[in-house]
């Protein structure tokens, strides 16, 4: 075959403007990557900035002896830094969670199964609503504890209402987590489980509840150690309390309380005190999550 | 000896002359209006494999999944035509679907033991879900059964591992001994070699040929060779202009390898297109 000239020239030119595109196509991917690092550097520095100021302020706090397993203290002229510790909030935060847990767990996983399960109508209306309250305020479910088991329920200013806060706040978080796990089981099990002539019910429950249990339990995790934070819900129901309560019906204190109350006082060193109760509530949902990723990760492997 | 014209072997039975464990007549399968799989008619013989071949998207695994009603559970998904199993109408005849389906067994294109279950659990599951409780009848069923799937040898010293520490290979024939622990009278196959590697398919192939004896199967493949190598009767299916998937030619195995009587057939096994 022969090359005639007019090839050679429309080669040349390809040639040429592919090298062109290439010198274009550098120069734009250089000028994103450094538009993303650009972002990203925008992005860091607070969160950075969060956690330095919270180990930085925090940790001489935590380190104080007593902070963990005593009352807390009014600080005085004569002793302006007696705050004592946070014994009571810590017990209340648990009790609140414990509590709310017991609630709104199985409530929350069952809703997710039938929100995961259901074709029906009634399920798409209740998972616009579930969607909606993930993103609601959640001082209104603190409102709305106040309003039910405060004044209606007349059980007072008590731990059990704060329960309640928390249990309606992460009700609608768990039951999307299972949702998302169960849906998330690839339909081929389910397929060979109706196969063998198992009932659909029979197939849900004992193959597909099973394969999303690992995503289920971590959800499950993940959102109570996130509530243990939450202050709004609990604000205005819980009382406040400067001993150590544990009984639904009694009035308590909590972590997230407590610095609500700290930060408001005229004493620098109760202040001050809020960096560490935040540092525990902060080192909580990290090692909780930490470790149930961890969990998740190892589970997964061995059946793999 | 039956005259088929085209074959001489002597040997040769016309897998059409036998009792049938499945009829179909006139079978469509739509999503949603549209039609995958068109009026396919064609009885499958009792104790013998019928394979199900054609190119992508004809619809072979939609035809084998009305077979045992799985379509009941998309949304959108229509059945029309006449499934008979034995003498019952599985659709219209009133037998449970979940009675249905423990006659008739399935085997997936990837392997899909129970991942939360032990290899014990997954061989005896469906006898669990169908409410067999006594241990004595479930041990002795997961052996047959994980006998009959060539697997017993292998995993009687670790009937207790979970199901994933299998090779692929295995995976399926867990699978196959899942489906067969129900004793089923039919086993619909998809594609179940497709994930796996020469030597494990090559198991699995033997498998089927020495399962025929006590169970009626029906495999989709899309490998021309596994259909000659393993089975008696061959359902072709074409996409026609409107793609859905019809039937082209249902012939005796041997004869449909060797002297087709559609050209569309003769096109496909020499490989001239799909
Ligand atoms: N669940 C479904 N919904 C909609 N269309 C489907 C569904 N399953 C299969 N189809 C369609 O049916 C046709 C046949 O598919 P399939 O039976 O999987 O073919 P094959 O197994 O022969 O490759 C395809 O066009 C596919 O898109
Ligand atoms: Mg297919």
């Amino acid at each position: 075959m022969t090359v005639t000239i007019k090839d050679a020239e429309i080669r040349e030119h390809l040639r040429e403007r592919s090298v062109a595109t290439l010198r274009r196509r550098t120069y734009i991917s250089g000028v994103m990557t450094a538009l993303c690092w650009l972002a990203i550097t925008f992005a860091a520095v607070p969160l950075v900035a969060v956690i330095y100021q919270l180990l930085r302020r925090g940790i001489p706090v935590i380190v104080k002896s007593g902070f963990f397993t005593t009352l807390p203290q009014q600080p005085t002229i004569f002793d302006a830094n007696n705050t004592g510790g946070v014994s009571n909030a810590l017990v209340g935060s648990l009790a609140v969670i414990v509590y709310a847990a017991l609630f709104a767990v199985p409530i929350g996983v069952l809703m997710g199964v039938y929100l995961a399960e259901s074709t029906s109508k009634f399920a798409s209306l209740l998972r616009i609503i579930t969607a909606t309250m993930v993103g609601a305020p959640s001082i209104l479910m603190g409102l709305f504890a106040f309003e039910v088991v405060v004044q209606q329920m007349h059980v007072g200013f008590s731990i059990i209402a704060g329960s309640f806060g928390l249990a309606v706040l992460v009700l609608p978080v768990l039951a999307t987590a299972t949702e998302i796990a169960i849906r998330n089981v690839p339909s081929t099990y389910r397929e060979a489980g109706l196969a063998l002539g198992a009932k659909p019910s029979t197939t849900s429950l004992k193959i597909v509840l099973p394969a999303a249990s690992t995503g289920i339990v971590s959800g499950i995790i993940l959102a109570l150690s996130r509530a243990v934070g939450e202050t709004a819900p609990i604000l205005l129901v819980i009382g406040g309390a400067y001993a150590i309560a544990w009984h639904p019906n009694q009035a308590a204190s909590a972590l997230p309380f407590q610095m609500f109350q700290d930060v408001q006082s005229n004493y620098p060193s109760l202040q001050n005190e809020t960096w560490g109760i935040a540092l525990v509530l902060v080192g909580a949902v990290f090692i909780i999550s930490f470790a149930a990723r961890l969990w998740a990760a190892r589970k997964k492997k061995v059946q793999r | 000896m039956t005259s088929v014209s085209g074959i001489t072997d002597p040997q040769f039975e016309d897998p059409r002359l036998l009792p049938a464990a499945m009829s179909l007549r006139d079978v469509s399968v739509a999503f949603h209006g549209r039609v995958a799989v068109r009026d396919v008619t064609f009885d499958v013989p009792a104790n013998r494999v019928t394979a199900l071949i054609g190119p992508s998207g004809s619809g072979k695994t939609t035809l084998l999944r009305s077979l045992n009603r799985l379509h009941d559970l998309t949304k959108g998904a229509s059945v029309s035509g006449t499934i008979l199993l034995g003498d019952t109408d599985i659709y219209q005849g009133g037998i449970p679907t979940t009675v249905l389906r423990s006659r008739i067994g399935m085997v997936f294109q990837r392997p899909n033991p129970f991942p939360t279950m032990t290899i014990y659990e997954n061989a005896v599951a469906g006898l669990r879900f169908n409410g067999v409780k006594k241990k004595s009848v479930l041990d002795a069923a997961a052996e047959s059964a994980l006998t009959s799937a060539d697997l017993w040898d292998s995993v009687k010293q670790r009937l207790n591992a979970h199901a994933a520490t299998l090779s692929g290979g295995e995976q399926q024939r867990l699978c196959i001994a899942r489906a067969l622990a129900v004793e089923p009278e039919v086993l619909l196959m998809d594609e179940p070699t497709s994930a796996l590697d020469p030597i494990s398919t090559k198991r699995i192939e033997e498998l089927m040929v020495e399962l025929k004896k006590r169970v009626t199967i029906v495999i989709v493949t899309h490998n021309m060779q596994q259909a000659a190598r393993v089975s008696d009767l061959t359902a072709f299916l074409l996409m026609g202009e409107d793609r859905a998937g019809e039937q082209i030619e249902v012939s005796p195995t041997l004869k449909l390898f060797s002297a087709p009587e559609d050209q569309r057939t003769l096109d496909y096994i020499q490989g001239r297109f799909g």
